[in-house]
């Protein structure tokens, strides 16, 4: 097996590196000698070590985009056909009150965990980690392999549940017990317990990624990479993956207990019931506890999501308004401190369920703090644009999709993040509204960005613009129209999670409405597909990019290849001598400065230094 | 995986010098190995789970309306007349903390490339993980025959033999997993594939005595564990 | 078109659909109409930097996009702007969350008038006790729960022996009296929800939660689930009729209590039991 490693041939990178500018000293390029041996990297051969179980983070990036995006589509089936009984009750005859519940279950469920987390981390944090920071790959490549096929098994066993006597679980994403177990709730045999296993190995799969991205980031960086010299994008992923490492054990440790209660009959959360008419074995648990367990996860959960999709649009907006991303010092705090508070909010999920409402001062308090550093992010990404040069292409309509969508839903998060304006709002379709508009359509807006950023760097050409907008706009004014007015109806007090809304006299005002939001969303999901079909196009007929296309200065363009091939980096790893942002540089010829370039090649510049 | 070397590196004196360090390029901890940094993170989520699982024990606990059994009782051994409460746990917990010392032993052995010596305190600790998971086995019957189970509970409290299996059983597959490493780890040390460099099974990386060191984080953090385990059930 | 413009009339249509909305809150029928009031605040602080931001964009993209012949300002950070923000936003967020706070703080703290009343939630339906003549609730346990005894009253309880029992999803509320709902569930999670009263909790099995209310205007309310709860969640509802002082007080009479059903029982035993001797 060792003549599949080609280290030996590979240069070490030249401590003192001193390629003299035309003007100024060379004294001034000086970075310090490599710390660390370039790495060992398994070279595949054949098609499956190479594309399948493959070692390098690139692939399996694309794989975990593709399994993810795979799933995405089912949670956007599944949305489908809950729109279609919300809108038009009773048009498609197989629909039950069982259905639409494990419709509502499957359908969050898939779109948090294993859709927007699994891409965003799973996905982009693969790709980009190791070009962003100048490595030649995780450091972990066998077991950043394992984790993917771990995610796979955990794709393939909530699947699975459809097909299991009673179907998947109906108890909603939140899978409360005592309900989620009991009868009464559709899957509450074989769904919930296949849940649980799902979400213990996605646990299990996800760890082994993301001790890969940490210590990636940590250890694993090229010479003149400094903490503050990494683009945003690596700043969010790396927060949120923290994130993930502390939250995702209460989420092990909540479905193991579940499944326990399932299985043996323990009454971890379970007190005394009655259940027609008899009295359950069960008693002595506390259904709140789970409840805590879950949202010590659920919230962080939110902004490992959120995150990422942060960083994400910092670089994406600076790129194309050719300007540094303002602020950057705060854009770095901010994403960290964020992250850290995150972990002392949960309970806001949780004002009106029973728990000792003296813990409402708390959190409402600690939430509102979260809001100040959000605010500033926004401010700063506003703050980018002005004065700057901006290309008004698809990626930047995608951006400012983002900031809109964004600032609506964050604003809204006010009101349900403050205790007493949560009491009249929570359980309503404002919160529907609210966590769509801010941890779907926003993050959504995002990778539809970053898609169109990337992918000249994934498959080495342009998509379509044309397409592209038709694919913005669809998808922003869809997206908008459905999630704008749907506030409203949380207003009027429509409970979430019901099947059909009945007689109420106040609620039937509202059918008009949500027919016209039913209509919307079919509309919006349909767009989606113009981005396959503008991929497929794109690979077959697209136009090449060739190298660094939309003149960034981060180091993932920077690569001897495009697409960067295995090891990313060719004989050398780069020298990064700047932070991430130089566009639009007083003095300097091109309105761009790579991180790669030394100073005394721009030597009459103005560069702040970094 | 690769050696560190920091050669070229100057420390920076006081605590805005600690932050220089922190965020220089290349590495955040200076001279630590990627798979020793990626098991202090990995422990560090461990403990998460750890603490989850005794927080909502201390949650059960505090708010079961049934009476929670009495440790000392429950627990108690009845050796030649006598009955000794908390006997057996403190032979595992003296069991489990000496193999925490012959591990460390076989860290520094293993530095010193003593194959011999890292070899048989390796296998050293293994058995008396061995010893531990056994002495836990023969707890778990000796409950199970008095009619604890994981859902019902005849000293009180249903919760406590939820709780108890649970953890205990959480905690044991851990040290189990460890055991199996720990032969794994004494093989590979007797047959010399850290002398050699010898790439792994799996990940076919080049083999290095800095592996008996990450597995011997690993079953600290284990014993650790368990002294919390102890200290929550038993003294509690 | 632009896409600036695009932009602009995303904005001036929520901002019109905000006016105009035939959708709005139903009519408030309790006491809290602080929490309306924190609501509009809300909306006014979060509604203005909403369209701030976005005009800001939208200004930003007309006047500032692509020329290939001018340079972005080179501005890596701006100290005193950054911390102007910071101390505005914080400023905002304190004005937003004080008025919740207070209100909270009511919300939490009963008033010491307000009658108990005992709300059993399960798998689907609900079901009221309403304290008798001495005014307290007896206590009660899942486990006696039957057909002779539907709330589970501990039978020692002298408390429970006058407790008004009322078996069906409708309950009537003295208009401003405040109350306090007393929430418990025999299964799995609800939630008494009055949109018009604007408050709810959930119920819990296991635990009593609680929360209370004034009511304020007469007339009839629709009771709904706001906490999923199973299959028949969206057809758990109830009624709740506000009646002023002389309508409540003739319903009330009407009402059976505790210590009725059981002599009713025994009665209706004793009779059967005559029958068999018979």
């Amino acid at each position: 097996m060792s003549e599949d490693f080609n280290n030996n041939k590979i240069i070490h990178a030249q401590s003192s590196e001193t390629i003299g500018g035309a003007s100024g000293s060379p004294d001034m390029d000086y970075v310090r000698p490599a710390e660390t041996g370039d790495q060992d990297l398994y070279h595949g051969h054949s098609f499956i070590t190479k594309w399948i179980f493959c070692q390098d983070a690139k692939v399996i990036g694309v794989q975990y985009f593709l399994l993810a995006t795979f799933t995405g589509i089912i949670g956007l089936i599944l949305s489908w056909l809950m729109r279609l009984q919300l809108g038009f009750p009773g048009l498609a005859g197989f629909m039950t009150a069982e259905h639409y519940y494990q419709f509502v279950t499957m359908h969050g469920m898939i779109m948090v965990v294993y859709f927007l987390t699994a891409l965003f981390l799973g996905g982009f944090g693969n790709y980009l980690i190791p070009l962003m920071c100048g490595a030649r790959d995780m450091v972990f490549p066998y077991l950043n392999m394992i984790s993917f096929w771990m995610f796979f098994i955990a794709v393939g066993v909530l699947l699975a549940s459809f097909f299991v006597p009673g179907g998947p679980t109906g108890s909603g994403w939140t899978l409360y017990p005592p309900q989620s177990i009991l009868e009464g709730t559709p899957g509450s045999g074989w769904g919930i317990l296949l849940m649980c296993l799902s979400l213990i190995l996605f646990v299990a799969g996800f760890t082994m990624g993301g001790l890969n991205y940490l210590i990636t980031v940590l250890q694993a960086r090229t010479r003149g990479m400094t903490l503050m010299r990494m683009p945003l994008t690596v700043w969010g992923i790396f927060t949120a993956t923290v994130l993930a490492m502390l939250a995702f054990p209460a989420l092990l440790v909540g479905s193991l207990m579940m499944s326990l209660d399932k299985v043996l009959g323990t009454s971890f959360f379970m007190p005394t019931i009655l259940k027609a008419g008899e009295v359950l074995e069960y008693g002595g648990g506390s259904p709140i506890l789970f409840q805590h367990l879950f949202w010590f996860f659920g919230h962080p959960e939110v902004y490992i999501v959120a995150l990422p999709a942060f960083g994400i649009i910092s670089d994406l907006i600076s790129v194309h308004a050719r300007k540094n991303i303002f602020g950057y010092r705060m854009m770095v705090w901010a994403i960290v401190g964020i992250g850290a508070l995150s972990f002392f909010v949960w309970a806001h999920h949780m004002y009106v369920s029973g728990m000792n409402p003296w813990f409402g001062f708390f959190f409402a308090t600690t939430t509102l703090i979260i809001a100040v550093p959000t605010a500033m992010k926004v401010y700063n990404w506003i703050l980018t644009l002005w004065r700057g040069n901006i290309r008004l292409n698809t990626v930047m309509l995608w951006c400012l999709g983002f900031i809109v969508t964004f600032v609506n839903g964050g604003i809204t998060g006010i009101f349900l993040g403050n205790v007493t304006v949560d009491v009249p709002l929570s359980d309503t379709y404002f919160v529907i509204a609210h966590f769509h508009m801010v941890m779907g359509i926003a993050p959504l807006m995002v990778i539809m960005g970053a898609v169109y950023h990337w992918f000249p760097l994934v498959a080495g050409k342009f998509l379509d613009e044309k397409l592209g907008k038709w694919h913005f706009w669809l998808t922003f004014l869809g997206a908008y129209s459905i999630y704008f007015p749907m506030h409203y109806l949380g207003f009027i007090g429509v409970p979430r999670r019901y099947f059909e809304m009945y007689d109420s006299p106040y609620v039937t005002s509202a059918v008009g409405m949500n027919e016209f939001i039913s209509i919307a969303a079919f509309i919006v999901g349909a767009a989606q597909f113009i981005l396959i079909f503008n991929i497929i196009k794109t690979l077959k007929t697209g136009k090449p990019a060739g190298h660094n296309p939309w003149k960034a200065c981060s180091l993932e363009w920077l690569t001897p290849s495009v697409p960067p091939e295995h090891g990313n980096w060719g004989d050398r790893l780069p020298v990064v001598h700047r932070w991430a942002y130089d566009y639009s540089v007083p003095g300097a010829k091109e309105d761009f400065i790579t991180q790669t370039t030394p100073p005394s090649e721009v030597a009459n510049t103005e560069v702040e230094k970094t | 995986m690769s050696d560190p070397k920091i050669e070229g590196y100057q420390f920076k004196p006081g605590f805005s010098g600690m932050a220089h360090d922190t965020a220089s390029d290349q590495t955040m901890f200076k001279g630590v190995h990627w798979g020793k940094a990626m098991m202090w993170i990995f422990l560090l989520s461990d403990t998460f789970i750890f603490s989850c699982f005794l927080i909502s024990y201390m949650k059960g606990r505090g708010s079961t309306p049934v009476e929670w059994p009495n440790p000392s009782e429950v627990f108690g051994l009845h050796v030649f007349g006598v009955d000794v409460p908390l006997l057996l746990i403190a032979i595992m917990t003296f069991v489990l903390i000496t193999s925490s010392g012959t591990m460390a032993l076989a860290v520094k052995y293993g530095y010193e490339k003593n194959k011999k010596m890292c070899g048989w305190l390796i296998l050293a600790t293994a058995i008396g993980g061995l010893t531990f998971v056994g002495m836990q086995a023969f707890e778990w019957s000796k409950l199970i025959h008095e009619g604890v189970r994981p859902w019902e509970n005849p000293f009180g409290a249903p919760q406590f033999g939820s709780f108890f299996f649970m953890i205990t059983g959480f905690h044991g597959t851990h040290v189990s997993i460890g055991v199996i490493f720990l032969f794994i780890y004494a093989y590979k040390t007797f047959a010399g594939h850290y002398d050699e460099k010898k790439r792994g099974w799996f990940t076919s990386m080049k083999g290095d005595y800095v592996e008996i060191e990450i597995l011997g984080l690993y079953w600290h953090f284990v014993d650790l564990v368990w002294v919390f385990i102890f200290a929550f059930f038993y003294l509690w | 078109m632009h896409p600036g413009i695009i932009f602009f009339l995303v904005i001036l249509g929520s901002l019109l659909f905000h006016i105009f909305t035939p959708w709005y809150w139903t009519d408030i029928a309790s006491n809290w109409g602080s929490m309306d009031d924190t609501i509009t605040l809300t909306f006014w602080v979060g509604g203005g930097v909403f369209i701030a931001v976005c005009l800001f964009m939208i200004y930003c993209v007309f006047k500032f996009s692509y020329k290939e012949d001018r340079k972005a300002e080179y501005k890596p950070e701006d100290k005193k702007l950054e911390k102007i923000l910071t101390w505005a936003t914080t400023l905002g967020v304190v004005a937003l969350l004080a008025p919740g706070l207070v209100i909270w703080n009511q919300y939490v703290n009963v008033p010491k008038n307000a009658i108990e009343i005992d709300v059993m939630a399960w798998q689907w339906g609900w079901q009221y006790r309403l304290p008798g003549k001495d005014g307290k609730l007896g206590t009660t346990k899942v486990i006696n729960i039957n057909d002779e005894n539907p709330f589970g009253i501990i039978l020692e309880d002298p408390n429970g022996k006058d407790d008004i029992l009322i078996q069906s999803d409708t309950i009537h509320l003295k208009n401003n009296k405040p109350v306090k709902i007393l929430l418990r569930s025999v299964d799995v999670l609800h939630n008494w929800y009055v949109p018009q009263f604007r408050a709810k909790m959930d119920a819990v099995p296991g635990v009593i939660t609680y929360y209370w209310f004034e009511p304020n205007k007469v007339g009839e309310y629709e009771v709904l689930c706001a906490e999923y709860c199973g299959v028949g969640h969206y057809a758990m509802r109830g009624r709740v009729f506000v009646k002023n002082e002389e309508d409540y007080a003739k319903w009330l009479d009407e009402q059976e209590t505790f210590s009725d059903l059981v002599a009713k029982q025994k009665k209706l035993e004793f009779n059967k039991t005559e029958l068999a001797k018979k």
